[in-house]
């Protein structure tokens, strides 16, 4: 049964847009895209909305290319190239997190070219431990709720807000436990099916995604397998945007048992409080705490020491990099990064992709050679069992 | 050619910007600290502290101008940072990691302050730097602002003001000086008003100043705005400016067409970009850059003045408030087109240039056109492709008239 779950997210994130267009048709509700990372999803299903998570898809590219300078980053190019290349004519609306001067800039080329009836920003504190951090969020989160409240005709009531709050938490509850499954057992869940699960996660009816995944762990919990000795990896920087890297660290006896990606583990990370305080503020801590990410270091945290905290407490062999070309961002923390692991002593490998450019088969090679050196004893044992 | 028009009032800068620099190098001797900021920063709170501000962007546009750019953004590639960063950043970056110096070694801090309402590079790099220095870092942090102010991001603003001013209290041990600051912001709304009187300038037909005499003259606004200093300067230079319209001295010799700018200008390239200009009877006239000082603070709320003045800056506003600027520059200095440079090391500026190209063309019949290269390196520099897309516009607007 748990095979059976599997396929249909599989199809799912292969195809994002079926699932989105049938749920349309079925009740014909509006759906918000939003761009990554950190929208507060949870106020676009409070408002009815399918928020449907744009993770980028394959598509020609040269349409984006008349709008955007070949030297942006190529996530945003890539979802501008979905948007023009008619391949998101679902969406009645977008937001866009304001993480970075390419994705800043995205949103006006894009409200130009493709206007949608509703259209926002997100607009989250860069800077997250001063007393003002938490006020300036909760009024940039009010703003959104009643912006969407504004959309839709009716204000998002604070119940239909703690409702969605549940229902993502149960979501990324049962999200969370699967990633252990595969952290604890690796040959339950490949790494390419974990991630394929977590990214399909955001193009899936909530509700629906509920069940498949309970369905999912259950099966998956039940099945009794003798634990085999993987490399154990941490993965850190933007996307997983080639399925096929995932490929190669299956077959290469890599097991990854965490990480800080966008489409990773940042998105299922934290919860929202259910109670205490309003949902709001509730949305607003959560933000506040989220884990270091390239957007902005966290004096109390630094980036470069959660990660070596971070991979020692996995007791991560290695580090793996997955950055995308002209990432800003992620390039002014590498150096730093690095150094701290190798202080450390944990080996690391960067790769370095542009969505619509990179062919995979030239990673496979270099991403072997790295497994080999962080765990070529595991790998030999692998092969010999 | 440009030679024998130089201003004299260059000469006064140079020994303004030595001193400055001087300054810099002796604080610490003298127990004054020394912070890092950013170009669009509340730098008059800083001054009103009697802390010296340093400005690592001017660290980089010289070395661009000075042509070495690519040599010190090696040091900092051979750390991993890639070329396609800003070139400010890769140059500051590098020379700490350069073994040699060729414009002077980037001043260390002892406190770093960031304002992001420019861009996402100046945080990230002044990370990093705080990282490296092993200082304090404090970002004020910006939200872009749509179309319209909000009370929401003034206010935001003004909250980190004030955590800024209390943090400053513990660096100097002193309290912060609310009097001192309204006199720091009157010298520097004197000194914006001057500038701004002598971009205005550049309206007049002929004109005796320009984009490029803007460019050259522009390291005070950035650096001492909120020093009697500054005022002094542009009142010296306001003079010459006045003078050679009396006399009739024009910025280029046949004015014939005016034209808007977007943005920052090629630095290594400056003289060639200007002639290339001049040899077709254009005057750059304007650019949203030069004009980004123009700042009115009202000294009976200063803490809310500050942060609207700071936070309503063009680069942190949308698509279309940025297409109006222009608009309206275009207006009020009559411009016969416009010149946009997608510059590599500037996402926050270039990106969108393409779109607003055909828009600014659509909406006002102007002729105007785009380029590629980068600001400081000259490793993305190519002569012929540029020259490529200004001759057809240079035929353009000879066709117009
Ligand atoms: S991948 Fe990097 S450059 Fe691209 S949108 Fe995200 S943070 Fe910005
Ligand atoms: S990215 Fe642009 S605004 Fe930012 S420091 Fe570089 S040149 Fe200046």
């Amino acid at each position: 049964m748990g095979i059976e779950v599997l396929e249909v997210i599989k199809q799912a994130s292969a195809n994002p847009g079926r699932q989105v267009q049938e749920w349309k048709q079925r009740t014909g509700g509006k759906v918000i895209g939003f761009l990554l990372t950190d929208v507060p999803e949870e106020l676009i299903h409070a408002a009815g909305f399918f928020p449907f998570g744009i993770c980028g898809g394959s598509v020609r590219m040269d349409r984006a290319e008349v709008h955007l300078q070949s030297w942006s980053c190529s996530y945003v190019r890539n979802s501008l190239a979905l948007a023009l290349n008619g391949k998101l004519d679902f969406l009645d609306g977008l937001i866009v997190p304001l993480t970075c001067d390419s994705i800043r800039m995205v949103s006006g080329i894009w409200k130009h070219n493709r206007p949608l009836p509703y259209m926002g920003n997100y607009r989250l504190p860069m800077q997250v431990e001063r007393p003002s951090a938490k006020k300036y969020l909760l009024g940039e989160l009010e703003r959104i709720k009643r912006g969407l409240g504004d959309y839709r005709g009716k204000d998002i009531s604070e119940e239909e807000l703690i409702r969605s709050i549940r229902l993502y938490n149960s979501n990324r509850n049962l999200l969370r436990k699967l990633f252990n499954l595969h952290e604890c057992n690796p040959d339950v869940i490949s790494n390419k099916d974990l991630y394929t699960v977590l990214g399909a996660s955001m193009v899936i009816e909530r509700e629906k995604l509920n069940r498949l995944l309970s369905e999912l762990v259950k099966s998956l919990e039940d099945k009794t397998k003798k634990p085999v000795k993987k490399t154990k990896l941490y993965l850190s920087g933007t996307f997983i945007n080639l399925p096929e890297i995932l490929d190669y660290l299956d077959e290469s006896g890599g097991a990854v048992v965490g990480d800080d990606l966008k489409n990773g583990f940042r998105y299922i990370e934290a919860d929202v409080a259910e109670t205490g305080v309003s949902p709001l503020e509730s949305l607003a801590i959560r933000q506040l705490k989220k884990i270091p990410f390239a957007g902005y270091d966290v004096p109390s945290n630094p980036r470069r020491y959660n990660l070596v905290k971070e991979a020692q407490r996995k007791k991560a062999q290695g580090v793996l990099f997955l950055h995308l070309k002209y990432c800003e961002p992620e390039n002014y923390d590498y150096y730093d990064n690095l150094q701290a692991l190798e202080q450390a002593g944990i080996p690391s490998l960067r790769i370095e992709t542009e969505f619509g450019e990179t062919s995979p088969g030239q990673l496979q090679t270099r991403i072997h050679a790295f497994m080999e050196m962080v765990g070529g004893e595991n790998n030999v044992r692998e092969k010999e069992l | 050619m440009s030679e024998k028009k130089n201003f004299k009032t260059a000469a006064l800068m140079k020994e303004m910007m030595r001193n400055y620099y001087a300054q810099g190098a002796t604080a610490k001797e003298k127990g004054i600290p020394v912070a890092w900021v950013t170009a669009v920063f509340p730098v008059e709170i800083l001054y009103a502290a009697g802390i010296f501000p340093y400005y690592p962007e001017n660290f980089g546009a010289l070395a661009s101008a000075r042509k070495v750019a690519d040599k010190l953004s090696l040091y900092a590639e051979a750390k991993g940072y890639a070329h396609d960063l800003c070139g400010y950043a890769r140059c500051g970056i590098g020379d700490v990691y350069a073994t040699e110096h060729p414009v002077g070694e980037i001043l260390a801090p002892d406190v770093i302050f960031c304002c992001n309402t420019q861009c996402g590079t100046l945080p990230k790099w002044f990370e990093a730097a705080s990282r490296h220095y092993n200082v304090p870092y404090f970002l004020l942090d910006s939200p872009q602002i749509p179309d319209q102010p909000e009370e929401l991001i003034t206010d935001y603003y003004v909250d980190q003001l004030k955590e800024m001013i209390s943090f400053l209290e513990e660096i100097t041990g002193e309290p912060f000086d609310y009097g001192r600051l309204a006199e720091v912001l009157r010298l520097s709304n004197e000194t914006c008003r001057l500038w701004n009187e002598v971009l205005d300038t550049s309206a007049m037909k002929p004109a005796p100043f320009g984009f490029f005499d803007a460019c050259f003259h522009m390291a005070p606004i950035v650096t001492m705005r909120g020093t009697p200093e500054a005022v002094n300067y542009y009142r010296a230079l306001k003079e010459e400016v006045d003078e050679r319209i009396n006399k009739g001295i024009p910025a280029i010799p046949n004015e014939r067409y005016k034209i808007y700018f977007d943005h920052i200008p090629l630095w290594p390239k400056l003289r060639w970009l200007s002639d290339l200009f001049a040899s077709h009877n254009c005057l750059v006239a304007v650019s949203q850059y030069t004009h980004s000082w123009a700042y009115s603070f009202d000294l009976e709320r200063p803490l809310e003045s500050l942060a609207e003045n700071y936070t309503e800056e063009f680069v942190n506003r949308s698509f279309e408030y940025r297409l109006q600027l222009k608009m309206n520059f275009f207006k009020k200095y009559g411009v016969d087109g416009f010149v946009l440079f997608s510059n590599r090391s500037c996402k926050p500026t270039s990106l969108g240039l393409y779109d607003k190209r055909s828009v600014l063309n659509e909406r006002t019949g102007l002729p105007g056109v785009v380029f590629d290269a980068d600001m400081s390196d000259l490793r993305f520099f190519s002569e012929a492709q540029i020259l490529a897309r200004l001759e057809p516009f240079f035929e353009q607007l000879a066709s117009s008239r």
